[in-house]
């Protein structure tokens, strides 16, 4: 074939290879312009507290010193990443006001002439912090007389008026009762950091024409471009955002952090502004995925049907939520796993705490409702003596099959990637199991159509 | 840089000058391994720093049962050897290649804990370290010169030079215990060094690091196994003494409990190493 | 201290000149005063991997190297391991071996594969990932990266390539 588009079936060459591999490739950071200067950031101490006043007079002696920003610096201060696709309320912060709500939280951006410079300034910036009781876990934070994190007066994202997302489907209390088995387990997952090899950062700069140029790493460029924008109360067509490669994204860069105040920063001292994550920053300050508390009780046949489910989730969004109510949709969506269960209850929290702020991060929402789920899949299937493969091939879903959100299964292929997986790792499996398909439950054993 | 003065100097009496000349205010740095990061991170602010890597500080040279080590000589100058074993183990368990051309093993007494993993070797080889200032020379047993967490006997004026270790002549047993297989921060470092007489144990040296504010001697220990064949009675005893003994500390690598747990887990592990009929290594 | 100024050699065939402050390293030479970019910064704390440089052959990381510790020394980065024309045999083994994904370890890890290569014409796996110990990638699994390097040392074995320094 000489057609050059043909490419299926082919092995093709990156089309970043030979960047990568010469080193040509540009990162955000590897743009060096002259006259550059740095910011670094003052960040709380603590994990609550009060602001009572910020002295940058010692910071502002440093030789190379430029520049002190605070939140009265930023036109827009508060906003939410989400708000460009409706979410509501505005409720994070450029630079800290009022409060402080996690440790590490931005509070004033220093500008100086080197690194070094601006280093010493933020260790020379005195900060007057009346400390306030704080909260670590979610549960503790929904307990009335918990430390509230938000500034509407309680701990949860608020879904259409409701604390949490609701699904609902047949009566699983009903269910319960007639079931064999109640199954219950209470599954804990830990923050994850992205930990890419590049950190967060961009450089912001001003340009002849009156625009503004950001080379970021951002994930999400028109994102960052959008809130930039609206948090600096200038229209998009003034910034120009390039992007183009991560090193290493995995949900880490989408939050919109360091291109509003970098791009601050370069239009108030007209200069080119360098802001990039320190490893430190990048580990404990930047977004993490959320830890998770996910309770389950189900209600379980002696032969092994689960006819009911009730899922308990609660999601640590941290001091802000970024992008963790997205994540709560998702789950709650997916939570009952891909299985066939009449009857479903899922009630599943976005909780702020004190901790550091998460966000997204591969498959978030997902992910750690499967650890949960599949843990107390083999559970039962312990309970009701049945083999893990069979405990799952007598649950999954079919086509047609109504799931918990009131949408019918389409395209469901558990069953089918089962019996691969068995071939794959030399399980055998029953002749029953083996010939089972994925067709709707009143054709079953008929051909599909379907490989 | 809020760095004023970087220097480099060619020899150890121009370094000493320097030393006498600036006092505690001059930041002394050799690999830079240790120091560079906190420079790096804004952590340190010093004005003045001494680098050693010119000072001609680093020979390696094996004379009459001894081996002498230059304070500058690098961590792959250790790998290189043949002389002592143990050091070859502990400096291949200690980062990674590149730090291991760059770090010292002066350097690396310095390195508070976890890290010290060639620290712990010496220690159980009873190595010698030489201070020296402007005006006088000192040795010093290595088993003397911590005081406590990132403090030690050298003083102000002081540089350490030269670390001295006695070859040893019967198998020696190192293990250092990640959660990685290399390039990672120790949850223990257990070092053994026994002397023997017949089938018996007439001394022993137990070092550990990571489980104490500085690499330490498990004494109470080293005690259960004198006289004994290394029996596995005398591994047991040995190594739930030292576990009992140690001082361990929680850090974002392990916590306190677990550290205890795995100083008797591989206490055990190197003393087996060192029992009569286990083949061990070393020599 | 007033700046001081500081050569040493980069790659075959180039004396480089510098003013630098005190301390400066050489990581922030290469990348902010040279335009040498290929060599990254991930941690500057010596963690990563990412910043490494060959000095007289050997590994290093340049976020920790003062640039006054390299005067009057050779010092290697990707851009001198690249030739002209085509690529180094390393270079090649990554592309065919789809040993990247956001390719930002990358520089590092064929610098010290360059270097293990030097040493060692004919590592075993084994050998391959103690050299890589100190370079961390989060992308690939590492399993990619070191079968480059394992094909990359049958190529130059094979075909006696000298390999370009």
């Amino acid at each position: 074939m000489n057609d050059p588009l043909n490419v299926v079936g082919r092995s093709v060459e990156r089309s970043d290879g030979i960047g990568h591999v010469t080193g040509r490739t540009v990162f955000a950071s590897d743009h060096v312009v002259p006259g550059m200067l740095h910011l670094k950031m003052v960040r709380s101490p603590l994990h609550h507290a009060r602001i009572r006043g910020i002295d940058t007079s010692d910071a502002e002696r440093v030789p190379g010193f430029v520049r002190a920003l605070t939140a009265a610096d930023v036109p827009h201060n508060r906003y939410t990443i989400l708000g460009l696709i409706g979410v509501e309320p505005e409720e994070e912060f450029v630079l800290a006001e009022e409060r402080v709500r996690f440790k590490g939280e931005a509070m004033v951006a220093i500008v100086a002439e080197t690194e070094e410079a601006a280093y010493e300034a933020v260790a020379k910036v005195h900060l007057d912090l009346e400390e306030l009781p704080a909260v670590f876990d979610v549960e503790e934070a929904l307990k009335p007389g918990a430390p509230v994190v938000t500034h509407w007066g309680n701990n949860t994202f608020m879904y259409e008026g409701h604390p949490c997302r609701r699904v609902r489907l047949g009566d699983v209390e009903a269910a319960f009762a007639r079931a064999d088995h109640i199954v219950e387990g209470v599954y804990d997952t830990s923050p994850i950091e992205h930990a890419p090899t590049e950190t967060t950062g961009c450089i912001a700069v001003p340009e002849a024409n009156g625009r503004y140029t950001v080379y970021t790493n951002t994930q999400a460029l028109y994102f960052s471009l959008d809130n930039t924008s609206i948090i600096l109360q200038v229209p998009g067509n003034q910034l120009h955002f390039v992007g183009g490669t991560v090193g290493g994204g995995f949900g880490g860069k989408v939050d919109v952090i360091v291109e509003p105040i970098a791009t601050l920063a370069a239009m108030k001292t007209n200069r080119p502004v360098r802001y990039v994550y320190s490893r430190a920053e990048e580990m404990q300050v930047s977004s993490t995925r959320s830890a998770w508390r996910i309770y389950l009780k189900d209600g379980v046949t002696a032969d092994g049907h689960i006819i009911a489910r009730k899922v308990t989730s609660y999601a640590d969004s941290g001091a802000y939520s970024r992008q963790t109510p997205y994540a709560l949709t998702k789950h709650a969506a997916n939570a009952a796993g891909p299985y066939a269960i009449p009857n479903v209850s899922i009630d599943a929290y976005c909780v702020y705490t004190n901790r550091q702020p998460t966000s997204a991060m591969r498959g978030f929402g997902v992910t750690m409702a499967s650890f949960a789920l599949e843990v107390q899949m083999d559970k039962i299937a312990e309970l009701v003596g049945l083999d893990p493969w069979t405990i799952r091939f007598l649950n999954a879903y079919h086509d047609g099959d109504m799931k918990p959100h009131r949408k019918l299964a389409e395209d469901a292929t558990l069953i089918e990637t089962m019996q691969a997986a068995a071939a794959l790792v030399g399980h055998d499996l029953a002749p029953d199991l083996k010939a089972m398909t994925s067709a709707p439950r009143g054709r079953r054993g008929e051909e599909s159509g379907r490989p | 840089m809020t760095v004023h003065s970087y220097y480099l100097p060619r020899s150890l009496p121009e370094a000493l000058d320097l030393l006498a000349d600036h006092g505690p205010s001059l930041l002394v740095m050799a690999g830079g391994t240790v120091v560079m990061p906190l420079i790096n991170e804004g952590l340190s602010l010093p004005e003045a720093v001494m680098g050693l890597r010119r000072a001609g500080l680093d020979r390696l040279e094996r004379t009459d049962g001894m081996l002498t080590i230059g304070a500058t000589a690098t961590l792959t100058q250790l790998l290189e050897q043949d002389a002592v074993p143990m050091l070859r183990d502990a400096a291949r368990n200690t980062a990674s290649w590149s730090i291991r051309n760059m770090g010292t093993v002066g350097g690396n007494l310095f390195t508070p804990p976890p890290g010290g993993d060639v620290a712990v070797a010496l220690l159980a080889l009873d190595a010698t370290v030489t201070l020296a200032s402007a005006t006088a020379r000192r040795d010093l047993p290595l088993a003397d010169f911590y005081t406590g967490f990132m403090t030690d006997r050298l003083a102000d004026d002081e540089l350490l030079v030269e670390v001295r270790v006695p070859i040893p002549t019967a198998p020696t047993a190192y293990i250092k215990f990640g959660r990685k297989h290399a390039n990672t921060p120790a949850v223990v470092t257990v070092a053994v060094r026994l002397a023997w007489d017949g089938g018996a144990v007439t001394d022993a040296r137990i070092a550990l690091g990571a489980v104490g504010p500085h690499p330490i001697r498990a004494r109470d220990a080293e005690r259960w196994l004198i006289g004994t064949t290394l029996g596995p009675d005398a591994i047991a005893a040995a190594a739930s003494a030292a576990a009992k003994e140690c001082e361990p500390f929680t850090d974002a690598i392990a916590t306190d409990w677990y550290r205890r747990r795995m100083t008797g887990v591989f206490v055990a592990r190197a003393l087996e190493q060192l029992a009569p009929g286990a083949g061990g290594k070393g020599g | 201290m007033a700046s001081t100024i500081v050569t040493f050699e980069l790659g075959d065939d180039r004396e480089v000149e510098v003013m630098v402050r005190p301390m400066t390293t050489l990581q922030t030479v290469l990348r902010n005063q040279l335009g040498l970019t290929a060599t990254k910064e991930g941690c500057r704390q010596g963690g990563c991997g990412s910043c490494a440089v060959l000095v007289d052959g050997e590994p290093m990381l340049s976020c920790l190297l003062p640039v006054e510790d390299v005067a009057g020394r050779r010092v290697t980065t990707l851009e001198s391991l690249t030739p002209t024309e085509g690529l180094h045999p390393i270079q090649q083994a990554f592309i065919d071996g789809y040993a990247f994904q956001c390719g930002y370890c990358t520089p590092g890890m064929v610098i010290v594969a360059a270097a293990l290569l030097d040493h060692d014409s004919a590592p075993s796996v084994d050998d391959i990932r103690w050299a890589l110990a100190g370079n961390i990638c989060r992308c690939t699994g590492y399993g990619p990266i070191v079968e480059a390097i394992g094909a990359a040392a049958e190529t130059i074995g094979a075909g006696q390539v000298e390999e370009p320094r």
